[in-house]
């Protein structure tokens, strides 16, 4: 019994991602005796990921790559990555992660899916014209969101900030017209699609993780032999290691060579940055994000920065990882 | 009974497309004031895209404009054209309504998973009308295959055996999809809709692989919702209002009072004017229609030859494709997934230099022929100036809405389109609201449903095109056989207008850019420049013999066989043919300005 796969992903051709994926393709194949082939689809080319999972219900595709965006649209219980200032680190992240998997990969099965693993996508930021350093400053920016995410959208308008929502396509004539003033985005992908050049400043106080996982259609992967199955699961948490170490050290040597083009990092400063933080995490509970995840994701963070905190190491390591020796192409 | 069902369907697509243009205004106007706009504002306006473009279309097959190639009406008439009408009309009921099926199929699937695209309106419900679109499609189709019942039922046998196939997809799965595709195209050449042969092309190529063509409606639906797609129809809106007014006639006065005195000056006057209005509607062929009754006489009366001013109104239909707000431009940025700002500033100069090219050869036309001119008076000049002001300040509002920050692509479209309604109905009169509005918004939509319906199913095509990897084999294949970057260049140029010989410039876009993008990357050619380059092709399309849409619109308009057409717009073409290949060669032309302002 033989399987084509074809797994759709957003992430750009040629990119760490996108070489990962590729990789995990050829390690089935060769895993399973050439019984499962996979072609892997990036940069969009099978449509933006709600297309993606579109084509994956009715079989037109078997697998994808997804962000938080094509996740949370699955199951909303995904929209716990989103909420701003939630996690402080990769540290936080994992571990509330772990914790959150098993039932997350249940949440997903309901639906038709099998979550293979996760994919770091680098950690949002705050890039703009003008140096933003109060929760008051974020409040007056002129803020970028996604055409495509209307709740996200509504949910910045109704707590104080002016979001503009347009086309990714949009957003560099939004930046030189002054339609928006301020985006979010990783500076892996600000400095990709040179966003930077009209954002000279970044806060450094990240957003939230971009999360992202593989997921399969659930009739392809019970078509699948069990031992076959667990020779793909291997393959693709090798590949989940992989990206948990090599995604951070992109993003931070992406603001290394930004700060060398004159990007400016700014920190938060004032008080309120907390308190911003715990106000937005509880108008998304039961809004956004189902009440059981997001206590459970509270419960489990809080127990881990209780426990960083008696091992004596900070609870407040920026997220910003150090350089690594290994530098990204950028693209052009 | 019919009437009224056709005026409740008039009234509910005009309603959708005002809706349409009135909540990106509104949107504008709050996000100033009080600084949050209407929510769910955006999606909102995008699907009602899908909707404007499926009634339209629904709207279109009723009226019988749905556009097909123009190899139908070289059959002679008689019996021979009944036949192959009622031929090309079983196969366009077949696809629609494999498509139809495949549609129930779609939303069933969207409705199992139950999502909201905004204000709690579920997505399935804004999907019904592809459904309902193209078994409207299908049914009116049957209907008009001819004068009589024997007629309507041969044609409706095709309605049957699209129901058949559309619910045993297992037949054609595993096997080859030549039959069907060789029928399909057959069925193109007699003149079925040309919806229905890329569609039907895509749903055999799918159905052959085992893939439901239900894939082919995601795409529809993807590619209609798209943030900027809006702006298409809006503008469209925008020259069917300068159309239904005395636009033509005000700006024609104008252009007359200042290029007339030239030698070859009506002429000029054409490729100019021409030029303006191709600008504002975008390649959809209203050029020829609206303007052509008012400059073909007057070019015969000032002396011209009535062959030359044949060739060079149809040639002048395509000018303008180049210069903002051009819609296949656009319909480019939505593909190509790049800021359609860019390839509106790229633009100008390859713009001007075409149309600059048709201008000088009027000019030659006139000094050789004689043909009469007017002295220049600076008070006729002034007087038309003054009167055309409105339609003179639009580029205006549509360049300064776009690049002042004040509003996004589709806003900007909204704008201008409310401008030309607000000029043409309140300040000229030459719009009655309560008289022409329902149908000119009619009229409108069936035209946008048209290409819309063209375009929704193209990307299924193309869908399956990237799914087979074509792209990335075409990239390896030219790689391997093309070492330079001009000889790669050449050989675009070369493809591009065999492209544009055999199909139109709104499904080209969709159906070619994907594997064109790969391909300028692989041979480090600007985004913008191979997007100049691929319209300045493609506008050559417009002039090929057999499905050149100019063509078919000058024949109908002019009342000329398609052949004499297309024989006068010659040497129009070879001219247009060397501005295309200075364009593509000097890659300043489009780069230069946008350099300038450091977006390069
Ligand atoms: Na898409
Ligand atoms: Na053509």
């Amino acid at each position: 019994q033989s399987s084509a796969i074809k797994l759709a992903t957003v992430v750009p051709d040629g990119s760490v991602w996108d070489k990962s994926l590729k990789q995990m393709g050829a390690d089935w194949k060769t895993g399973t005796n050439g019984r499962v082939s996979t072609t892997v689809f990036s940069g969009g080319s099978q449509g933006d990921e709600a297309t993606v999972l579109r084509k994956m219900r009715l079989n037109a595709l078997q697998a994808a790559s997804l962000t938080v965006v094509g996740l949370s649209s699955i199951d909303w219980s995904f929209n716990v990555f989103n909420i701003p200032f939630f996690f402080q680190n990769y540290d936080e992240l994992n571990d509330v992660l772990q914790t959150l998997t098993p039932t997350l990969k249940q949440r997903v099965e309901q639906k038709g899916f099998v979550l293979l693993h996760w994919g770091h996508g680098g950690w949002l930021q705050v890039f703009s014209k003008q140096p933003v350093t109060t929760v008051a400053d974020l409040k007056k920016a002129k803020l970028y969101t996604s055409a495509g995410d209307d709740t996200m959208t509504q949910w910045y308008k109704a707590n104080g900030f002016q979001p503009r929502a347009m086309a990714m396509t949009d957003v560099l004539t939004g930046l030189t017209t002054g339609m928006i003033d301020a985006l979010p985005t990783t500076p892996l992908a600000s400095m990709s699609f040179q966003w930077y050049k009209q954002t000279p400043y970044m806060l450094d106080l990240g957003i939230s993780p971009v999360v992202g996982a593989t997921v399969i259609s659930k009739r392809t992967w019970d078509a699948i032999s069990p031992a076959d199955r667990a020779k793909m699961t291997d393959v693709a948490l090798q590949v989940e290691k992989q990206l948990q170490a090599d995604v951070p050290k992109g993003d931070g040597l992406a603001t290394l060579m930004m700060q060398n083009q004159g990007l400016k990092v700014t920190k938060g400063t004032g008080p309120e940055w907390q308190q911003l933080a715990d106000n937005l995490g509880q108008t998304m509970r039961g809004k956004m994000v189902p009440p059981d995840i997001y206590d459970m994701a509270v419960k489990e963070r809080d127990a881990f920065r209780q426990r960083k905190a008696a091992a004596g190491q900070p609870a407040t390591a920026p997220a910003k990882p150090a350089a690594a020796p290994k530098a990204p192409a950028p693209r052009k | 009974m019919t009437r009224l069902f056709a005026r409740i369907e008039d009234g509910i697509a005009a309603l959708a497309l005002a809706v349409m243009t009135v909540i990106p205004l509104l949107e504008i106007v709050l996000r100033r004031s009080v600084g949050i706009g209407i929510p769910g504002a955006g999606p909102i306006v995008q699907h009602l895209v899908l909707w404007v473009g499926f009634l339209g279309a629904a709207i279109a097959a009723r009226e019988g404009r749905l556009l097909s190639l123009a190899t139908g009406s070289l059959v002679p008439e008689g019996w021979a054209r009944r036949v192959t009408t009622v031929i090309a009309a079983a196969i366009g009921c077949a696809v629609s309504t494999v498509l139809a099926l495949a549609a129930v199929e779609f939303v069933q699937s969207e409705r199992g998973v139950g999502s909201s695209f905004a204000a709690g309106i579920p997505t399935w419900v804004a999907e019904l009308v592809l459904p309902i679109g193209f078994a409207l499609i299908g049914l009116r189709l049957a209907w008009r295959a001819g004068e009589r019942w024997p007629a309507r039922a041969l044609a409706a046998t095709g309605l049957v055996a699209g129901w058949f196939l559309g619910t045993h997809p297992a037949l054609l799965e595993g096997r080859s999809a030549l039959p069907g595709l060789a029928l399909i195209v057959l069925g193109g050449a007699l003149g079925a809709p040309i919806f229905a042969i890329l569609g039907g092309a895509a749903a055999v190529l799918f159905m052959a692989d085992g893939i439901t063509p239900a894939a082919i409606l995601i795409e529809t639906y993807s590619l209609s919702v798209s943030p900027t797609l809006a702006a298409i129809p809006l503008f469209t809106l925008t020259g069917f209002l300068l159309a239904e007014g005395k636009a033509s006639e005000r700006l024609l006065r104008v252009f007359r009072a200042l290029f007339g005195w030239i030698p070859g000056g009506t002429a000029v006057v054409c490729a100019v004017l021409c030029s303006f209005f191709t600008a504002f509607t975008g390649g959809s062929g209203i050029t020829i229609l609206a303007l052509g009754g008012i400059l073909f006489p007057a070019l015969v009366k000032d002396g011209y030859r009535e062959r030359f001013s044949l060739g060079l109104l149809t040639a002048s239909g395509s000018l303008g494709l180049l210069l903002p707000p051009s819609l296949p431009l656009m319909l480019y940025g939505v593909v190509a997934q790049m800021p359609i700002e860019d390839l509106f500033i790229g633009g100008i100069l390859p713009g001007i230099l075409l149309t600059t090219m048709i201008a000088a050869w009027g000019m030659r036309e006139g000094l050789l022929s004689g043909a009469g001119r007017q002295s220049f008076a600076a008070g006729e000049a002034g007087a038309a100036l003054w009167d055309a002001k409105w339609e003179l300040l639009m580029p205006i509002v549509v360049v300064g809405a776009l690049f002042s920050g004040l509003a996004t692509s589709v806003e900007a479209a909204a704008l201008t389109a409310a401008y030309a309604l607000f000029t043409q109905a309140a300040i000229h009169r030459d719009l009655s609201i309560r008289r022409d509005l329902l149908r000119v918004f009619a009229e409108c939509v069936g035209l946008i449903g048209g290409v819309l319906v063209i375009l929704g199913v193209a990307v299924g095509l193309t869908s399956w095109l990237v799914g087979a990897q074509v792209p990335m084999h075409l990239v390896e294949f030219t790689r391997a056989h093309i070492e330079s970057r001009t000889m790669f260049l050449l050989a675009l140029n070369v493809f591009l207008i065999l492209v544009g010989c055999l199909m139109e410039i709104f499904p080209a876009i969709v159906v070619v850019v994907p594997l064109i993008v790969p391909l300028g990357q692989a041979y480090d050619v600007h985004p913008v420049h191979l997007g100049i380059i691929f319209i300045a092709n493609l506008e050559l399309g417009y002039l090929t013999p057999l499905v050149g849409l100019n063509i078919l619109l000058a024949s109908y308009r002019f009342k000329r066989p398609v052949l004499d057409v297309a024989r006068a717009a010659l040497p129009m073409a070879a001219i247009l043919g060397i501005g295309v290949l200075v364009i593509t060669y000097v890659p300043w032309l489009t780069l230069g300005i946008l350099h300038m302002l450091g977006r390069s």
